[in-house]
């Protein structure tokens, strides 16, 4: 935060006070959020939640977020808000100014996202921002993947510009967007639905402060920091100071690559640096440190108040630091595109260093989603591309079995089998549970799942895969085990998990994705639980007695 | 002179409604349910309320019945031993679920375990593909294997029968059930393509699943409720309430028990339609409000908003997405975790929070003295002069005033350093806050301006809360009817018989015929009327609603666009495209695209005749001495950030037309009518009360 701070203003509202107008701001946020699933077009905004919608006081703090919005997207508007008004200082800025911009690095972390701001007047006089980001439907460039190997392969790069000055349209800025993406009218009623939501969310966060006669909202975003700190340094105060450094590797596109972190836990603080992990990759798949820094707040914050609004308090007690360069704090021209591919690890890599520092709260890793795209022709005749996602099994955690085919971080939904039938015209001849591949432990991981998908389409097909976890497990914590490694098969023969492969008619693919961790040690696991797993098929008889030495008794 | 009885079984209470269709008196009772016999209490309740009224049973001429025992079964977990037979390689796909968190944060999150258990699903060889195709036979053998196992060895009482895209061909599960009825005709049949014929195979399995969860005990439930109607002379036909706000007969509940999960509630929610109705006010939000939730639902143009789908059971802190989803026709209603029992707390921030944990029945708010401690909603509703402890329940039930400061003082007022009466504010205002949201959000999420519209508040604690909830949506008017506590039992006596099917059928509307879209309308309609006429209502006299399910192609979800209820469907035929366009345009953004508009899904409904109810009525004797009283007691007002002397109202002896100012407390003998500062009172001339802010 470049603003400095004069001497904080006094707490003026009591707790009751604090409690009821803070659950309005938020519900605010959330009917902002509303308006924009209502008004958007693109199918990802409305069903996927990839948005999410932000009110700042007028020194750009972080008074409170949408509730239903991804991971990815904490804590990045306070310092995209600061970028803004660094090009467009608060006292240049006048009532209808709408600002955007999709940088990724000063953003979200890929081109995808845009950055839609709005300042909010009473008079001449700017009280707060509201800010909204969806991921639109196209940004131009390869289109969403891995493969670019320069952020210029990737599309649109829009500067921060005044999309509205005082009310008017830059038609220019909307020609320039329209000229460089392949669904001009998809992503301009996006764009536009962004605007909408933050004119409806100014409104009604005047009417907010007319109800309670605020004439600045910087008391109460006082007290909705100062409690969600406090709050946030108590529940941090329950890890074990300390050190605690972690490394862990994964599968790049064509080599492993290292992800390293060290996390210090003093007091009632966290600080957080990635040294030692390896440079970024000229693959899309590189992570700017907004992103990382996401990451990791979703990952603390899961770990300490997961019901708590997310506000500037949240916030505060949590540094992180990356290397410039490395994979989890690309510098452009790296291509970014793909970043969640590494970026997802970011939350089982910090659960795992702060497995001992707090194993109460830690959960081992999980399976993650798999997620392949189809491209061919269905038999009706019209074009096929199509994502499928299938999930993993969700990593174990003190006490709690991993559930079965849960997808973490991300939380992408399965297509029903029907559904998936009728879009492509191939057919899933099976789609079931696998026995034992959770990683034993006192609590179990959560099972991994088989399919198989038979192209009976008629035509040749090609399928992509974007898959992980084929040579690195999910690992266990606290003496678990780790959970069944994914593969990816055409005809019954393993292949690459991140390739590229044509079918035949009557070809089919194989996936079988892992199993989440376990936490504990498996030997200490209940009998009764391995009974019941046992009677219900989740572990059979030989992996029990080889996994938990159970005999029967 | 003949009567029609209504009677809800609530979680707590029974409630009776008789109305005698040549009076405007609609005579109620309330008993406590029977959980162990629960026909019992209905029976015992209605003898009682014909005696109380000196009605002859022969003058009633018809028993409609709601019941929360279906929902319950879920709940608690009480239904039958259930076994699956599904298509081979999928029988773990109720566990799978849509492998989707519904809570980003909470790595502890859960779903309910599936109402069958993995051991007593078993797979068959058939296939049938997305078009309706049969891609494999029906392994006949098989079948007859695996139900012997389940019936033998498994020992279940009931049978769901789950293949996919049976909505698309329902030969195989047909044969299916042929089979069983051969084989074990006492066995219990539910098919998923007779249950919710529609596309998505997870809600399609659950909605049957729970329908053959609770088969058996509605069978036996319905017979024990015949036998003694008929043993207590009681001739009248009885019907069953949905929830769809619409009724059924026994012979469809037998069929369908999924579809009367939640018809309680829903029946409230069609009261206040009907109050709506009587009042020419198109858009209202219904919002009641009981001892352990609140229920909100929109009435959009004069009718409950519907959708398909319902969620029971939930398992993890009552979160939306941690329940067992229902694909039936039910009103749209959101439940809001906060009662006349919801229980405070200083949460995570240090902060005041309410709910949704409650004090139940048992122990009860503090007041109640029956042991409960922690400091309720009704605690602070009792210290802030709103309820009264000596009127509570029409006096039958003293409520301890030194309790409830006690318990606040110690949960809220000495955590926070607050005095006693800042804190029993708060605890009612972070309610009135919450209710708020929830409205505001469901309203917004379905394109409805709650702004200007006005509220039906009912349940033993909505009219406490409603003109401050009001407030705070900026809504201006909330409408009072009489008889807050028994809503739901007036809102099934008001009820048409109604019967609605789907089928899941999907075609670009481009490549749609007129023949085709006349063909499936008809062949939908004929099957939803069989119910009706059945139950001897005249082809004449229904009436039918249709609705496309449509979407642009390539979207996951589609909107619901209704067709209108005049006029052929040759004439509506030309005019799909442009109503697509304008309900989407109204829900989302007006957009005017060239991808191509498909219908995934068609739905009809058959409605019966509205069955007579008074525009106004009330529920007590008019009696001599009906004077107004001149009584006040100290009221909190947040306006005046104090007590004040507040008049305090009997509601038996308003007349219509009678006009009040707030601050105001209007007592009847189950709900409380809080009427704030800056607000004016009318009775209307059905005896409900209008609340209108002041100035506007």
């Amino acid at each position: 935060m470049t603003h400095t701070r004069q001497a904080p203003p006094l707490v003026t509202h009591d707790a009751i006070s604090v409690s009821i107008m803070w659950d309005r701001l938020v519900s605010i946020a959330d009917e902002i959020v509303s308006t924009l699933m209502r008004t958007s077009f693109s199918t990802i905004v409305a069903e996927s939640y990839d948005l999410t919608v932000a009110i700042l006081d007028a020194n750009g703090q972080l008074l409170c977020q949408g509730t239903k919005s991804l991971p990815v997207f904490m804590g990045t508007a306070p310092v995209t808000l600061q970028h803004f008004l660094t090009r467009y200082p608060p006292e240049t800025l006048k009532p209808g100014d709408v600002l955007i911009s999709n940088d990724p690095w000063i953003g979200t972390g890929h081109l995808f996202d845009i950055n839609v701001m709005r300042p909010v007047f009473v008079e001449q006089e700017i009280v707060g921002y509201t800010m909204s980001i969806t991921h639109l439907p196209d940004i131009g460039g390869l289109g969403f993947g891995a493969s670019a190997t320069e952020i210029y392969h990737e599309g649109l790069r829009i500067p921060i510009v005044k999309l509205f000055d005082g009310g008017v349209r830059n038609e220019l800025v909307v020609e320039f967007i329209a000229n460089n993406v392949r669904t001009p009218d998809q992503v301009l009623g996006d764009l536009f639905a962004n605007v909408t939501c933050n004119e409806v969310g100014e409104r009604m966060l005047l009417e907010f402060m007319q109800e309670y006669k605020l004439s600045s909202l910087e008391a109460l975003s006082y007290s909705i920091r100062h409690y969600s700190e406090r709050a946030m340094r108590s529940a941090i105060r329950i890890m074990e100071d300390g050190v605690y450094a972690h490394s862990i590797q994964i599968e790049g596109i064509d080599a492993p690559l290292t992800l390293s972190c060290v996390v210090k836990v003093s007091g009632d603080a966290v600080a957080i640096s990635f040294d030692g992990t390896d440079p970024c990759v000229r693959q899309g798949i590189n992570v700017p440190f907004c992103y990382t820094n996401a990451m990791v707040l979703y990952a603390i914050k899961c770990l300490t108040v997961p019901a708590l609004p997310n506000n500037a308090g949240t916030l505060a007690p949590v540094a992180v630091s990356a290397p410039p360069g490395c994979l989890l704090a690309a510098e452009h021209p790296s291509p970014t595109g793909a970043r969640h591919v590494i970026g997802h690890f970011v939350a089982p890599l910090i659960f795992g260093a702060l497995a001992d520092a707090a194993p109460a709260l830690v959960q081992a890793d999980s399976g993650m989603a798999d997620l392949v795209t189809f491209q061919g022709r269905h038999p009706n005749g019209r074009a096929v591309a199509a994502l499928y996602f299938a999930s993993g099994g969700f990593g174990a955690l003190e006490n709690h079995d991993g559930l079965a085919v849960t997808p973490g971080p991300s939380n992408m939904a399965v297509v029903p089998t029907e559904l998936w039938e009728a879009l492509t015209g191939t057919m899933i001849e099976y789609k079931r549970l696998v026995p034992d591949s959770g990683g034993p432990g006192t609590a179990r991981g959560g099972l991994g799942q088989e399919l198989a998908i038979r192209n009976d389409t008629g035509s040749l097909m090609t399928v992509f895969f974007m898959g992980n976890r084929t040579e690195f497990p999910p690992a266990g914590l606290v003496g678990g085990e780790p959970g069944q490694l994914r593969r990816h098969q055409v005809n019954g023969e393993t292949v690459h998990p991140k390739g590229q492969y044509h079918l035949s008619p009557g070809d089919r693919i194989t996936l079988v994705e892992a199993g989440g961790g376990g936490f504990g040690k498996p030997g200490e696991r209940s009998r009764a639980l391995i009974r019941h797993d046992i009677a219900e098929g989740y572990v059979t008889p030989a992996g029990a007695a080889r996994d938990y030495g159970f005999d029967g008794e | 002179m003949s009567h029609r009885v209504g009677i809800d079984i609530g979680g707590t209470f029974t409630d009776f409604a008789l109305l005698d269709v040549s009076s405007d008196r609609i005579a109620t009772h309330k008993r406590l349910t029977t959980p162990a016999a629960p026909a019992s209490g209905v029976l015992e309740g209605l003898s009682d309320l014909l005696v109380q009224e000196q009605v002859p049973v022969e003058k009633v001429e018809a028993v409609i019945h709601g019941t929360t025992l279906i929902t319950n079964a879920i709940i608690e977990r009480k239904g039958a031993r259930v076994g699956m037979i599904t298509t081979a390689g999928f029988s773990d796909v109720l566990e799978m679920g849509n492998e989707h968190r519904y809570e980003m944060f909470d790595l502890r999150i859960a779903y309910p375990a599936p109402l069958v258990e993995r051991s007593c699903r078993v797979e068959v060889k058939e296939r049938i593909r997305y078009d309706g195709h049969v891609e494999t036979a029906l392994a006949q053998p098989e079948v007859k294997l695996a139900v012997r196992h389940l019936v033998e060895e498994k020992g279940i009482e009931s049978l769901a029968v789950c293949f996919l895209h049976s909505y698309a061909n329902p030969d195989h599960e047909r044969a299916v059930r042929d089979i069983v009825r051969a084989d074990y005709p006492e066995l219990y049949v539910s098919i998923s393509s007779e249950v919710f014929p529609d596309i998505r195979e997870f809600s399609r399995w659950t909605t049957t699943c729970i329908n053959a969860y609770t088969q058996p005990l509605l069978d036996r439930y319905l017979r024990d409720l015949e036998q003694g109607l008929f043993a207590r002379q009681v001739r009248a036909p009885l019907f069953i309430m949905t929830s769809s706000g619409g009724t059924a007969t026994p012979a469809v509940a037998r069929s369908f028990p999924v579809r009367i999960m939640e018809s309680g509630p829903a029946a409230g929610v069609l009261m206040s339609a009907r109050h709506g109705e009587m009042l020419s006010i198109k858009n209202l939000l219904s919002f009641d409000m009981g001892g352990t939730t609140a229920k909100g639902a929109l009435i959009i143009d004069g009718a409950a908003n519907k959708r398909y789908e319902l969620e029971v059971g939930r398992v993890h802190d009552f979160k939306p997405g941690s329940g067992l989803v229902a694909k039936i026709p039910a009103i749209d209603m959101i439940e809001i975790g906060y009662g006349g029992g919801s229980t405070s707390a200083i949460d995570a921030r240090g902060l005041l929070a309410v709910g949704p944990d409650s004090a139940g029945a048992q122990p009860g708010p503090a007041c109640y003295q029956q042991g409960g401690k922690r400091a309720t909603l009704t605690d602070a509703n009792l210290v802030l002069g709103y309820l009264d402890a000596a009127s509570f329940l029409g006096g039958k039930f003293d409520l301890s005033l030194p309790d409830a400061e006690a318990a606040i003082t110690k949960g809220v007022s000495e955590k926070l350093d607050l005095p006693l009466v800042r804190s029993a504010w708060g605890i009612h205002d972070v309610v009135n806050e919450g209710i708020a949201r929830a409205f505001r959000i469901h309203a917004s999420e379905r394109g409805f301006d709650y702004r200007n519209s006005a509220i039906v508040a009912f349940g033993g604690s909505g009219p406490i809360h409603a003109v401050a909830v009001a407030r705070k949506l900026r809504a201006p008017q909330v409408i009072f009817p009489v008889g807050a506590g028994v809503m739901s039992a007036f809102g099934l006596l008001a009820s048409p018989l109604t019967f609605e099917v789907l089928q899941g059928q999907q075609v670009f509307l481009k490549q749609l015929t007129l023949e085709t879209f006349v063909e499936v309308f008809d062949r939908l309609m004929s099957e939803s009327s069989q119910a009706l006429v059945g139950a001897g209502v005249a082809s004449c006299d229904i009436e039918y609603r249709l609705r496309l399910d449509m979407r642009y192609s390539g979207q996951g979800h589609a909107i619901e666009v209704a067709l209108p209820e005049h006029g052929s469907l040759v004439e509506v035929f030309p005019t799909i495209e442009e109503r697509f366009a304008e309900r989407y345009a109204g829900l989302y953004a007006a957009v005017d695209l060239e991808t191509p508009v498909e219908i995934t899904t068609w739905k009809v409904g058959a409605v019966g005749p509205l069955p007579f109810f008074p525009e106004g009525y009330k529920t007590w004797r008019s009696s001599g001495d009906m004077s107004q009283s001149r009584v006040t007691r100290s009221v909190y007002f947040n306006e005046h950030e104090d007590y004040i002397p507040c008049r305090v109202i009997n509601r038996m002896s308003l007349r219509s037309g009678d006009r009040f100012e707030g601050p105001l407390i209007i007592e009847e003998r189950e709900s409380t009518v809080v009427i704030g500062p800056e607000w004016n009172v009318v009775v209307d001339k059905t005896l409900s009360l209008i609340a209108t802010l002041s100035g506007i």
